[in-house]
């Protein structure tokens, strides 16, 4: 593998669904060890992003590459982008009938050693022992799900998450926890102890800023990333003057640096 | 055809004394262990386990020979059904072609043809609970044979057993035919497990003939898996539930694959209060013709569900699934309800495992296993190894 200064590097990706374009002559880079936050208004292109880094189907790239560490993998399948590291908590997840937390965990965890006992220990950090031989998702309540998303996040131990608004329709009592969890999901690898895992993360509060200490903050509008800068500088200005004003500062080309 | 739905049997013999093969019968048999090892593998994989502590009673019927038995117990009795009716007289007059008669369809006129039949007769005295399964395997070892067997399972008051049949083509036999008469009689409060693996070539055609009658309070609990290929299957096994407090709970978890026809069903009489009966199927195909069904018909108050699913894993156009889950009541204080669905691997949630590290054939297999609500006892890792084949053959590589 070559050496790489960057865990993620796109340049120039367009993305479309059908004829509609998605995303368009997208640039983004986050260096190896760093949180950055993604914001922006509701069809933006967010979710699209994660999406297609993730590799999900129905997202087709016409243009640009994406770089995870120094190599292209535009064109590697779901599975082969999660063997690399990259992994996903979504914003809305499927309920799949049958399957149990558990069995999932087993299959994500079944080249580790005393996969039973970390199966249970992650599940008691998560508060989720209690749903581990319910189908995935059944039944849970918005912020249950969240745990679920970052409890195979944190069995799977990835170098590059991305987290798709992973505090929405959490409750104020369990917002705590999930924060932790989200941080110890970035928890800096023994080997490397100065450098911590990386990841994405798309939010429209800045209570996550409160858990996680996030390197940079992107704005995206139109399928790309309009401004870039200081996370809590920039969803300070969004709750004072709205995303109207980005916009309006994006249009004339200007950026927060 | 006989459309009897009230089928009874008299009171149970209650015959202290159990046999066991004589010494000159048990010459003619083989011992499990000294079978080709091929045969024990293959066997294994229908959940019928040689050399191990675990099973209390072996019997194999190899063909159209009863070849190995084993018995180390004292409260029950597996026999060759032959040597049982030739012991027992009122086996012959109460429970020979009662459950089912014969003269019940061409099948079963076949079975009673047969002078000497094959098969076996389980007898579990009255109170005893046998602690561990007992286990019966009909294989066809020659190309292109008629197998025909008769099973009679006698549970005395009180007792309780747990079976495990298991039935299937050695690798090397394409071609055959199965015929197969099976009569259960459970007496009150007693309770039978059963667990019945088909593992068939692609060439096989299989017709069971079964009937079970439940008398009071008693339990009936079945669960039957065919997961490989055969080229028809076709059977309706009958469940009377005649007395007070009868209970019956069935799981079918079945394949058809490409170029088989496989139409199973079953029928429960609720013909006492208080019966309860669940019938749960659970299909999948990958091209073949599917046709699964469930009559539950209610006498008298009861409470009764029968649930019809399957999962079409083909995109040719010709396999397809019918599914027929019936309810006919004739008491209106009767619970009934049916259900009935067919659905497909949803691809959102195959990239959802595969996004967790699951390799797409992995996520596939996982989401059928999670369908099927395969629990059943006993085969772990070989409904594993199935369900990897199924999901080849459906067309998700490794």
């Amino acid at each position: 593998m070559k050496p790489y200064d960057n865990i993620l590097e796109i340049n120039n990706l367009t993305v479309q669904a059908g004829e509609k374009t998605l995303l368009n002559n997208l640039n983004l880079t986050i260096p190896a060890g760093e949180v950055h936050a993604l914001l922006g208004q509701n069809g933006s292109g967010k979710t699209t992003l994660m999406m297609t880094l993730m590799g999900f189907s129905g997202y087709e790239i016409t243009n640009g590459v994406i770089l995870f560490k120094g190599e292209d993998i535009s064109k590697l399948n779901v599975y082969e982008r999660a063997q690399l590291g990259i992994a996903i908590s979504l914003q809305r997840s499927p309920t799949i009938d049958g399957v149990t937390l558990r069995s999932l965990l087993s299959h994500i965890l079944r080249k580790t050693e005393n996969a039973d006992e970390k199966i249970i220990e992650l599940a008691k950090l998560t508060n989720m022992e209690k749903f581990l031989d319910r189908s995935i998702n059944d039944g849970l309540s918005g912020g249950e799900i969240k745990r679920a998303e970052l409890l195979q996040l944190l069995a799977m131990d990835p170098q590059f998450s991305m987290m798709d608004e992973p505090d929405s329709g959490v409750d104020i009592v369990s917002l705590q926890l999930v924060g932790d969890l989200i941080k110890r999901v970035f928890t800096a690898d023994e080997k490397h102890p100065a450098k911590r895992k990386s990841g994405l993360i798309i939010t429209h509060s800045g209570n996550i800023l409160n858990f996680v200490n996030i390197d940079k903050a992107h704005i995206m509008h139109e399928g790309r990333i309009g401004c870039s800068g200081n996370a809590s500088i920039m969803l300070d200005n969004i709750s004072k003057y709205g995303y109207e004003e980005c916009i309006h500062c994006i249009g004339v080309g200007k950026q927060h640096e | 055809m006989n459309n009897k739905d009230n089928q009874t049997f008299d009171n149970m013999p209650n015959i202290s004394q159990l046999s066991k093969l004589s010494e000159t019968e048990y010459l003619n048999m083989t011992l499990p262990e000294d079978l080709p090892q091929d045969d024990i593998d293959m066997i294994a994989e229908t959940g019928i386990l040689f050399n191990q502590n675990n099973r209390s009673s072996t019997l194999v019927v190899r063909d159209q020979e009863p070849i190995c038995l084993e018995n180390d117990t004292d409260n029950f009795e597996m026999l060759p059904i032959a040597i049982a009716l030739e012991r027992y007289d009122w086996l012959r007059e109460k429970y020979y072609f009662n459950a089912v008669p014969s003269d019940y369809d061409e099948v079963v006129k076949e079975c009673a043809s047969h002078k000497n039949p094959v098969g076996y007769f389980i007898r579990v005295k009255k109170g005893a609970k046998v602690d561990m399964p007992c286990q019966a395997a009909m294989y066809i070892a020659s190309e292109d044979i008629t197998q025909t067997v008769h099973n009679i399972v006698l549970l005395e008051e009180d007792s309780e057993l747990s079976l495990i049949t298991g039935c299937l083509t050695h690798n090397s036999v394409s071609k055959g035919l199965h015929h197969a008469v099976e009569e259960i009689y459970i007496g009150k409060n007693a309770k039978l497990t059963s667990t019945m693996v088909h593992s068939w070539g692609s060439e096989v055609s299989v017709y069971p003939r079964t009937a079970t009658i439940v008398e009071e309070n008693g339990v009936f609990e079945s669960n039957y898996v065919s997961l490989r290929p055969a080229k028809h299957i076709q059977s309706n096994p009958k469940t009377y539930l005649n007395g007070k407090g009868a209970t019956t709970r069935n799981l079918s978890i079945i394949l058809a694959a490409k170029g088989s026809v496989i139409d199973t069903a079953g029928v429960v009489y609720l013909n006492a209060e208080d019966t309860s009966a669940e019938h749960v199927q659970r299909g999948v195909c990958t091209g073949g013709k599917m046709i699964q069904g469930g009559l539950l018909v209610g006498k008298e108050r009861c409470r009764a569900h029968v649930d019809c699913a399957g999962m079409l894993l083909d995109e040719s156009g010709e396999g397809y699934i019918e599914s027929i889950p019936g309810i006919k009541t004739y008491n209106s204080d009767a619970r009934m309800s049916h259900e009935a669905s067919i659905g497909k691997v949803a691809p959102e949630q195959v990239e959802y495992l595969m996004a967790r590290g699951l390799e797409e054939a992995e996520a596939v297999a996982l989401l059928i296993r999670g369908f099927l609500g395969a629990d059943v006892a006993g085969l772990g890792e070989d409904l594993d190894a199935q369900i990897a084949e199924i999901v080849k053959l459906a067309g998700h590589n490794d």
